[in-house]
């Protein structure tokens, strides 16, 4: 099982220095000066104030000052004090892109991910602040997944070619092919716009979490359309699997078995293929609850949510590249993470995948 | 209806029943996907023609494929004579036309500009349609040749090419696609390549296996013993036996990349007003949810019933051409 653990861990070192490459590459084929970027359009800099900020970046290759006695001085807010290092002819000396890689990364693993363009905040404050919201959200979406999905798809598979069975086949078709977004909308139109008289105006426009609305109604109530919204796909998803997984356990060996013994329908079912028909459908839903970690930008959009999805993607949109390259690697930690515990609890509750057999058998 | 989604199931039993009892079935159907002529003999693709014909559902898509694809062909003939121009903004005449209710005249009502939404959704369907299939091309072409790479030579190219689809697959994949169109700049070419050139790791993936299962066969070992090439049997008799794995997963794809494509443009990121996309009316709609709902209501549904209609025939086509597909 160590083995097994260890082997995992070792696999995601690659694949996480693949995704900062990436990243790194993105940053610097952007078009734009990154001065351009953190100073805004304002007045032009003076030429040593310009300088300072590519020190600052890490952009030029830049020297520690140091006092009379050779001891390292400090700038008023704690960190080292740097000047450019300049060539014969008196320019600055552009810092080489390998080693600007090795910079961030090796601020990446001391858990700085820098300090915003335009926001002026370091980038882990400014995810420790947003990071909340996608978490209760993933919670509440989770769980919403968890009922319905599990629950339709056992309903699904017992009584199959049912009335209910029909229903939930087509309502997770539905769910799958529409865009997430929409969905968002479409609730807010039927319990915000057309039932407000009934909701008493709970979910009115806009929705957000984010305590900017003053309301009357609880808290909780602003986590339902959102968490309906992003738990759409993946409740369809999981019921799904829980229906095929359930059918075909009920035809194997062993169930044929319970059922010859005498057990009624309800024992065998609770009891034998309900344990197995599970695995694979909890480890989907653990996987599935990385991806919402990561913040649905959608969902976020859609309903104003301020988690980390939403400021990422605004990000994005502004260049404001330390909050992109810092978030993004987060999320992929997250994922990794959750993935690697959903593989490790696969593997200790099945124990076919931890003696190396192939995992085929979906 | 209520029989609908279990009649795969049942054909592919009677099928089997048919097999077994050895009883000769009518061969009505044209080969039509075989291309091979009209003989009354019985082709692979005769018989998957055949049952995709007796899936309601899958019979249902193909035709509104057709009236989509059709109508969007068409459009330029009929649709801005009958509701207006998709794009033209008439100040004059806006003013009057802007956010009307649905209507016989506007069936889907006018957006704030005051264009046709009916008109502007079947121009719509252009951008989705090309990007969706476009899309699903390049990330079909990159993906098969990396699948066919990783599979057939094994070894180092494997493990670089698996993990190299490991480390796309690490990323978000709508922000992904997002920070490359923040490289590219938005625009309808920028949004299909990237969409196309980021799908590949799962095509990859699926093709991969694919293969894995068709190269032990021995028919590739004697292919090999009589002297034919790497590319070669790759091409004549891999591909072709792992063809109906690849057709149901880019039709499936289709799908999601029209998804894709609509979340993109939704967020801004994609095809640029005036040119209208679903994603971009979903978008605009979003300010007058209140006063005019019709406005996101048609692109959606435009939307929904595009996908799920490509996802039905992906389904149809699997259980016809009977893939397996693996977890992808």
């Amino acid at each position: 099982m160590g083995k097994y653990i260890l082997k995992r861990i070792l696999q995601f070192i690659p694949v996480f220095i693949g995704v900062t490459i990436i990243l790194f590459v993105v940053k610097n084929v952007v078009p734009g000066d990154p001065v351009k970027l953190i100073t805004g359009e304002g007045p032009s800099l003076t030429p040593e104030a310009e300088l300072q900020i590519r020190v600052a970046n890490n952009l030029v290759e830049s020297d520690v000052v140091k006092d009379e006695n050779g001891n390292v001085m400090y700038n008023s807010d704690g960190t080292e004090m740097r000047i450019a290092r300049l060539d014969e002819n008196g320019d600055p000396v552009p810092t080489p892109m390998v080693k600007q890689y090795f910079i961030y990364l090796g601020d990446l693993l001391h858990g700085d991910l820098g300090t915003s363009y335009q926001r002026k905040m370091p980038v882990t404050q400014i995810f420790a602040e947003k990071y909340p919201y996608t978490l209760r959200l993933a919670a509440v979406g989770i769980c919403i997944e968890i009922v319905v999905g599990i629950g339709a798809g056992i309903i699904s598979a017992i009584k199959r070619y049912s009335f209910w069975d029909v229903l939930v086949t087509l309502c997770t078709s539905i769910l799958v092919a529409m865009p997430a977004f929409w969905l968002g909308m479409l609730l807010q139109l039927l319990f915000g716009v057309m039932l407000k008289q009934w909701t008493g105006g709970a979910f009115s426009l806009p929705i957000s979490g984010a305590g900017g609305v003053v309301s009357t109604y609880p808290t909780w109530m602003h986590y339902i359309l959102p968490g309906i919204t992003l738990a759409s796909v993946s409740t369809a998803y999981a019921a799904r699997i829980m229906r095929s997984q359930l059918l075909d356990v009920m035809n194997a060996d062993y169930i044929r078995t319970a059922i010859a013994k005498g057990l009624t329908r309800r024992q065998v079912i609770v009891h034998h293929a309900l344990k197995n028909a599970l695995i694979p459908v909890v480890t989907y839903i653990g996987i599935d609850f990385g991806s919402m970690l990561s913040g649905a930008i959608l969902t976020e959009t859609v309903f104003n949510w301020p988690g980390i999805g939403y400021e990422v993607y605004n990000a994005i949109t502004r260049r404001d590249w330390p909050i992109v390259m810092g978030g993004v690697a987060l999320i992929v930690v997250v994922v990794m993470v959750i993935n690697l515990i959903v593989d490790i609890s696969y593997a200790f509750l099945d124990p076919r995948i931890r003696f190396g057999a192939p995992k085929e058998e979906k | 209806m209520a029989n609908d989604f279990l009649d795969v199931e049942k054909s592919i039993a009677e099928d089997a029943q048919d097999t077994l009892s050895g009883k000769p079935r009518p061969a009505s159907a044209e080969p039509m996907l075989s291309g091979a002529s009209a003989k009354k003999q019985r082709t692979l693709w005769g018989d998957a023609m055949r049952r995709l014909r007796r899936n309601k559902l899958a019979v249902i898509a193909i035709i509104w494929l057709l009236i989509i694809i059709a109508v969007a062909i068409t459009a330029d003939l009929w649709v801005p004579q009958t509701f207006g121009s998709p794009t033209a903004i008439d100040t004059a005449k806006s003013a009057g036309q802007s956010l009307l209710a649905p209507s016989l005249q506007h069936p889907f009502g006018t957006d704030l500009q005051g264009r046709d939404i009916l008109s502007r959704v079947i121009y719509g369907s252009r951008v989705s349609l090309a990007v969706g299939i476009l899309a699903t091309s390049i990330s079909t072409c990159i993906g098969l040749i990396m699948g066919a790479l990783a599979a057939y030579y094994g070894g180092i190219w494997d493990v670089i090419i698996m993990r190299l689809a490991d480390i796309f697959l690490a990323f978000p994949y709508i922000l992904f696609v997002i920070a490359v169109l923040a490289v590219a700049g938005p625009g309808f070419q920028n949004v299909f390549i990237a969409i196309g050139i980021l799908g590949w790791p799962s095509i990859a993936r699926v093709f991969r296996s694919a293969i894995l299962s068709v190269k032990e066969n021995d028919y590739v070992d004697a292919a090999r013993a009589m002297g034919a090439s790497d590319a070669r049997i790759i091409i004549r008799h891999i591909f072709p036996n792992s063809v109906a794995t690849i057709i149901v997963y880019a039709t499936m794809s289709i799908g999601g990349a029209i998804l894709t494509e609509s979340a993109l443009s939704f967020l801004g990121m994609g095809v640029q007003p005036p040119t209208p996309s679903w994603g971009v009316m979903i978008a605009d709609g979003k300010s007058y949810l209140v006063n005019a709902p019709w406005m996101m209501l048609a692109p959606g549904a435009a939307i929904l019933t595009t996908v799920l209609a490509f996802t039905m025939l992906g389904d149809g086509l699997r259980d016809a051409l009977d893939v397996k597909l693996k977890d992808a």
